[in-house]
C-alpha cells in the first residue's frame, strides 16, 4: 500500500467509452466509484473489480482497477476466489438486479454467510436494459414489458430484506439523485471489514417507467441519517427496508456495530497455525509410505 | 501354538505355486469387508507384493452391500484382474448383487459363511462349477474367539493367510498398530479370530494349493493410496493454491484432501454453494495469480460448462478434473464409465479447444494431474484431467516415486519491458501473451468473457474475434507433437491393434501381455492426451494396422467416434465398447484380438485362391 500518493477519482477512470445510454444512472455510480476510490486511496492496481452481464456489468472497464467482466451472475464466486488467493487485494463486486437477484441470487446467502471483506454495488434498474427490456426480479407486479405484456404475476424480490435476513454485516442504499451521498456510503462499504452491500436505485432512461426516473425518485426518497434511524439497528433496518418499492430511503440501513472476523481473518490464522506442519511439497507422498 | 515366523508356511498350504491371486469378498455393510480388503493390501505391501484393490458399494449411504477386489502379484499390476482366483461371500444375496463385478470361474476356490445354510453344491452360482466350495462357520468363529461377530473379517483374514500365504505376520501387525488406542482388550480377540481362521485353513488344506511364492522385494519402501488422493498430492506439489469444488461423488476425497492439507501451504479451500460456485472461485483464484483447481464428476461436470469456456476466452489457467461415473444425469454415481469423453473434449459453445488429459492407474494420476498444471499454466487455458472412479478410488501399492524428476512450469508474467504500454492477449509469434495478475503495478487489464483486442477492451468485431480464436486454438498445435503423452507398446509394426484410454488402457495392457504370449504381432496404443486430438501420432501408430480394436467403457463408443472425427481409421479398425460398470476382462480382450487375428488369415486366404 502506498499511503504516501494521493489520489485523485480521475487516476481511476479508464479510457474506454461508456455503452450507457445518454443519462444511464449508471455514469453517476462510476463516478461515486471514482470518488470512494480516491477517498480510499488504494492505487489502482491494488484493486480487482469484478462483474457479470447486464448493462451495469460493464462497470469493471471503465475503471484503471484490475477488471473481470466474467458471465451472468456469476461475479460473487469469483470475487471470492480472488479474495481468498490475494486477501490483500480490495475487492469490488457490482452487477445489475437481474445478475444479482435472479440468475446469480443463489449465491447471496453464501457471500454473506462467509462474510469476506467484499464490497457488492448493484444497479438496480428494476428491467433487463442489455437485452432491450424484460421483466427482471425487481420489477413491480404488474409490470408490463416485452416479456409481460399483459403485466408481471410475479411479486419482486426485495434485496434490501433479503440481505438483512441473510445476515449481511453492512446494508445500504443509495441513488444517482445524491452524488455526493453515493460516494460516501459506497465509501463506507469498502471501508466496513467484511461483505457489504450496496443497493443503487440507478434509473434505466431506456426501459424504465416515469416513476422510476430520478425526478420521480427523487420525490419519494427520504435520507435515513435524517428521520434518525440508529443503523445499529437490525430490526428497524428490516421494518425500513419493508418500504423497499415504495419509498426510497437512502443511506446506511444496517451496520454490525461489533464486526465479527472476516473469512479471511480466519484463513490467515489457520494458515499460519498450520504452516509450520506442512511437509515440504516435494516430499508430499511420503503421506502414501506405509511401513 | 502356531508358528508365527514369516517363514512358516502350514502343511495344510502346500507348496506356493502362485504369482499372481485375485481376491473378491462381499458382504453387508457392516461386515468390515472393505476394511479387510485393506488390511490384505497393507500386509501384501509389507510383504513386498504388487497389489491394487477396488471396492464397490451399493448406492445406501449406510449398510447395503459392498464388496472388494484385492489383486496380488509378485510383478506390477496396472489393473484389478479378470475372473476371481479367491471369493469371498459373507452372505450369497450382497454377494450376487455385483455380478460381472466379481466374477466367479472353474478355477475359483469359493469361501463362504456357513450359517448361510446352504450346501456347498448347492450354491447360488448358476452356470459355474468353482474348483472348490467351502463352507466356513466364519460368525461362529468371530463370536467363540472374539465374542462379537463383527471380527468376522479378521476371520476371513486368517484363513486367507493360512490357505494363500499372505499377511501371516503382517496383517495383525497392521490391525495392531490400526487398534492400538482401542486397547489390548480389542487387539487380543482381533488375534485369536485371525488365529482361529488360518488354523482353520491349515486344519482343512485346499484340494489344490494355491499359496502365492513370496515376494523378491520383500521390505522394500512402498506407498499405498488411491487415484483422488494422488491427483490432489500432485496438485500440491505442482504448486496448486487453491480449490474451489462442490461434494460429489466419486472426486469429492480430492476436495477433502484440500481441505486437510492446503493452508499449511498457504493456500485455501472454498467448498462452493453449487459447482458454477466452485469453479467461478477457482477462475477467481487463477485470474489473481495463484495455481487453481477444481474437481466434479458428470453431472457437475454439465454445470462447469460455462465457466469452463470463461477460462477458455479469458485465457485464464485452470485444472478441472472429472472424475467420470455411469450417465447420463444421476447414472451410476458409483460405478465407473468413460462416458464423459464427448463432454470432457466439447463442453462449452463456441469454438473452443480445451486440453483433455486421461490418467491410466493411481501411480500415473500424478505424472498426468502434474501435466495438467504445466498446460494449464504454460498456455493459459483450462485443461480438464479426465479420470474414472475406478482409478479414483482404487488404491494401488506404488513404487516411490522420484519427485525431483518432475520439471514445474509457471505462467510466463510480463517483465518490465511487457508493462509498458502492457496488452495482456497481445498476438505473440507462439500465440502466448504474458499475464499479469491483481497487485502487479502496470499490468491492469479488463479479463472478460466478452471478446476483447490485444489490450482486453471489448469488441465487436469480427476481425478481432477471428483472429482472437485463432490464437486461443493454435496455441495449443505444440501439444499434438507431444510423443511423450502417447505410449506404443508390442510390436511397433503389427497388423493387429489396441488403442484404449483411461483406467481399460490398464486391463488391456495385461491383455496385451498375455496376446504376446498367445504368439499375436499385437500393439497397444495408450493416450494420455484425448484432446486436442494428434492426428500425426495416430496415423504413426494405424500405418501398419489391418485390424484392430479401440476398446472403451462407452455404449457409444465415443472414442472410437472421436478419432473418426480427425483421421481416416483403417476399415478393420472397429470399436470394442460397453457401458460402464460391466469392467473389460483380459482375457476377453485377447479372445476378441484372436477373432481379428482370424478374420485377418481368412482375407489372406481368400486372396490366395486362384482367379477365375
Amino acid at each position: 500500500m502506498s499511503a504516501t500518493i494521493e489520489y485523485t477519482p480521475k487516476d481511476y477512470k479508464s479510457d474506454l467509452k461508456p455503452i450507457w445510454c445518454p443519462g444511464c444512472g449508471d455514469f453517476s455510480v462510476v463516478q461515486a466509484i471514482y470518488r470512494a476510490l480516491a477517498a480510499i486511496g488504494r492505487p489502482p492496481h491494488e484493486i480487482a473489480f469484478i462483474s457479470g452481464i447486464g448493462c451495469s456489468s460493464r462497470i469493471p472497464g471503465y475503471t484503471t482497477a484490475y477488471g473481470f467482466n466474467s458471465v451472468h451472475g456469476r461475479s460473487l464466486p469469483i470475487a471470492q476466489g480472488i479474495k481468498l488467493a490475494n486477501p490483500d487485494l480490495l475487492v469490488l463486486a457490482a452487477g445489475g438486479d437481474g445478475d444479482g437477484f435472479s440468475i446469480g441470487g443463489g449465491h447471496l446467502p453464501h457471500m454473506v454467510r462467509r462474510n469476506m471483506d467484499i464490497a457488492y454495488i448493484v444497479m438496480d434498474n428494476q428491467i433487463y436494459g442489455l437485452t432491450k427490456g424484460q421483466l427482471s426480479p425487481t420489477s413491480q407486479k404488474g409490470r408490463s414489458t416485452c416479456t409481460s405484456r399483459h403485466g408481471s404475476l410475479e411479486a419482486p424480490v426485495n434485496p434490501l430484506l433479503y440481505m438483512l435476513a441473510y445476515g449481511a454485516g453492512f446494508v445500504a442504499q443509495a441513488c444517482p439523485t445524491d452524488l455526493a451521498g453515493m460516494a460516501a456510503i459506497i465509501e463506507a462499504a469498502i471501508r466496513y471489514p467484511g461483505f457489504a452491500f450496496v443497493n443503487i436505485q440507478s434509473p434505466c432512461v431506456t426501459y424504465g417507467e416515469e416513476s422510476q426516473q430520478l425526478k420521480s425518485l427523487k420525490a419519494i426518497s427520504e435520507n435515513l441519517e435524517t428521520i434518525g434511524h440508529n443503523p445499529a439497528d437490525r430490526l428497524a433496518a428490516m421494518d425500513l427496508a419493508q418500504d423497499y418499492g415504495d419509498k426510497l430511503h437512502l443511506g446506511v440501513f444496517y451496520r454490525n456495530p461489533e464486526p465479527p472476523p472476516t473469512y479471511g481473518d480466519l484463513v490467515k490464522e489457520r494458515q499460519e497455525r498450520l504452516a509450520k506442519d506442512a511437509i515440504p511439497r516435494e516430499n508430499i507422498l511420503d503421506l502414501f509410505i506405509k511401513k | 501354538m502356531t508358528d508365527y515366523s514369516p517363514g512358516s508356511r502350514g502343511m495344510g498350504q502346500g507348496a506356493p505355486t502362485r504369482k499372481d491371486l485375485v481376491f473378491g469378498m462381499a458382504g453387508s455393510g457392516g461386515d468390515g469387508i472393505v476394511s479387510a480388503g485393506d488390511s490384505l493390501l497393507q500386509a501384501a505391501a509389507a510383504e513386498g507384493y504388487h497389489g491394487v484393490m477396488t471396492k464397490s458399494f451399493g448406492s445406501q449411504i449406510r449398510g447395503g452391500e459392498s464388496s472388494c477386489r484385492v489383486r496380488i502379484s509378485t510383478e506390477p499390476i496396472l489393473n484389478p484382474g479378470g475372473n476371481l482366483d479367491v471369493a469371498v461371500a459373507l452372505n450369497w444375496e450382497d454377494f450376487l448383487k455385483f455380478g460381472a463385478e466379481l466374477p466367479v470361474s472353474g478355477t475359483t476356490v469359493v469361501i463362504y459363511e456357513a450359517a448361510t445354510n446352504i450346501l456347498p453344491d448347492n450354491i447360488p452360482l448358476v452356470g459355474v462349477t468353482p474348483r472348490q466350495v467351502i463352507a466356513v462357520p466364519i460368525a461362529k468363529m468371530a463370536k467363540d474367539t472374539a465374542g462379537t461377530e463383527r471380527a468376522k473379517n479378521t476371520v476371513v483374514l486368517g484363513l486367507i493367510a493360512g490357505w494363500f500365504g499372505i499377511g501371516a505376520v503382517a496383517v495383525m501387525k497392521g490391525i495392531r498398530k490400526k487398534l492400538a488406542k482401542k486397547g489390548d482388550e480389542l487387539v487380543e480377540a482381533n488375534q485369536r479370530a485371525f488365529d482361529a481362521g488360518r488354523a482353520f485353513a491349515l486344519e482343512n488344506p485346499l484340494t489344490i494349493s494355491m499359496a502365492i511364492v513370496p515376494s523378491e522385494t520383500k521390505g522394500a519402501v512402498k506407498l499405498i493410496t488411491d487415484g483422488n488422493d494422488m491427483c490432489a498430492a500432485a496438485a500440491i506439489f505442482a504448486g496448486c493454491q487453491f480449490f474451489g469444488g462442490y461434494p460429489i461423488t466419486p472426486s469429492t476425497e480430492i476436495m477433502q484432501f484440500f481441505t486437510d492439507r492446503v493452508w499449511g501451504y498457504g493456500g485455501a479451500v472454498l467448498q462452493a454453494e453449487d459447482e458454477i460456485a466452485g469453479i467461478g472461485a477457482a477462475i477467481g483464484a487463477s485470474f489473481a495469480g495463484k495455481k487453481s483447481m477444481t474437481a466434479t464428476s458428470g453431472p457437475g461436470l454439465s454445470l462447469k460448462t460455462e465457466m469452463m469456456g470463461l477460462a477458455s476466452i479469458a485465457e485464464l489457467p485452470l485444472v478441472i478434473v472429472d472424475v467420470q461415473r455411469g450417465g447420463p444425469s444421476t447414472g451410476l454415481p458409483t460405478k465407473s464409465e468413460q462416458s464423459d469423453l464427448f463432454a470432457a473434449c466439447f463442453s462449452a459453445h463456441g469454438d473452443v479447444i480445451r486440453p483433455v488429459l486421461a490418467p491410466t492407474s493411481v501411480a500415473d494420476t500424478f505424472r498426468l494431474t502434474v501435466e495438467a498444471f504445466n498446460i494449464a499454466e504454460y498456455y493459459q487455458t483450462p485443461v480438464l484431467l479426465l479420470s474414472d472412479q475406478e482409478i479414483s478410488q482404487r488404491k494401488e501399492t506404488l513404487d516411490p516415486i522420484d519427485t525431483s524428476q518432475f520439471v514445474i512450469l509457471d505462467r510466463l508474467c510480463p517483465s518490465g519491458p511487457d508493462l509498458k504500454d502492457y496488452k495482456r492477449f497481445k498476438q505473440t509469434e507462439n500465440f502466448i501473451s504474458p499475464i499479469s495478475f491483481p497487485g502487479l503495478a502496470g499490468g491492469t487489464y479488463l479479463a472478460s468473457g466478452i471478446e476483447h483486442t490485444e489490450n482486453g477492451a471489448p469488441t465487436n468485431s469480427g476481425t478481432v474475434h477471428a483472429r482472437m480464436n485463432e490464437k486461443r486454438i493454435r496455441k495449443l498445435d505444440p501439444l499434438k507433437d507431444r510423443k511423450d503423452l502417447f505410449e506404443v507398446l508390442g510390436n511397433p509394426n503389427a497388423p493387429l491393434a489396441m488403442v484404449a484410454w483411461g483406467s481399460v488402457a490398464g486391463v488391456c495392457r495385461e491383455a496385451l501381455n498375455m496376446a504376446l504370449n498367445d504368439g499375436l504381432n499385437v500393439k497397444l496404443m495408450v493416450p494420455y492426451l484425448l484432446y486436442p486430438v494428434a492426428e500425426g501420432a495416430y496415423r504413426d501408430f494405424f500405418a501398419s494396422v489391418r485390424k484392430g480394436l479401440i476398446i472403451e467403457q462407452t455404449h457409444l463408443a465415443q472414442f472410437h467416434k472421436l478419432l473418426r472425427m480427425h483421421i481416416d481409421l483403417p476399415a478393420g479398425v472397429r470399436p470394442l465398447a460397453r457401458s460402464g460398470a460391466n469392467p473389460f476382462l483380459p482375457g476377453e480382450i485377447v479372445a476378441a484380438l484372436h477373432n481379428l487375428l482370424s478374420e485377418l488369415q481368412r482375407r489372406h486366404e481368400g486372396k490366395l485362391q486362384p482367379q477365375e
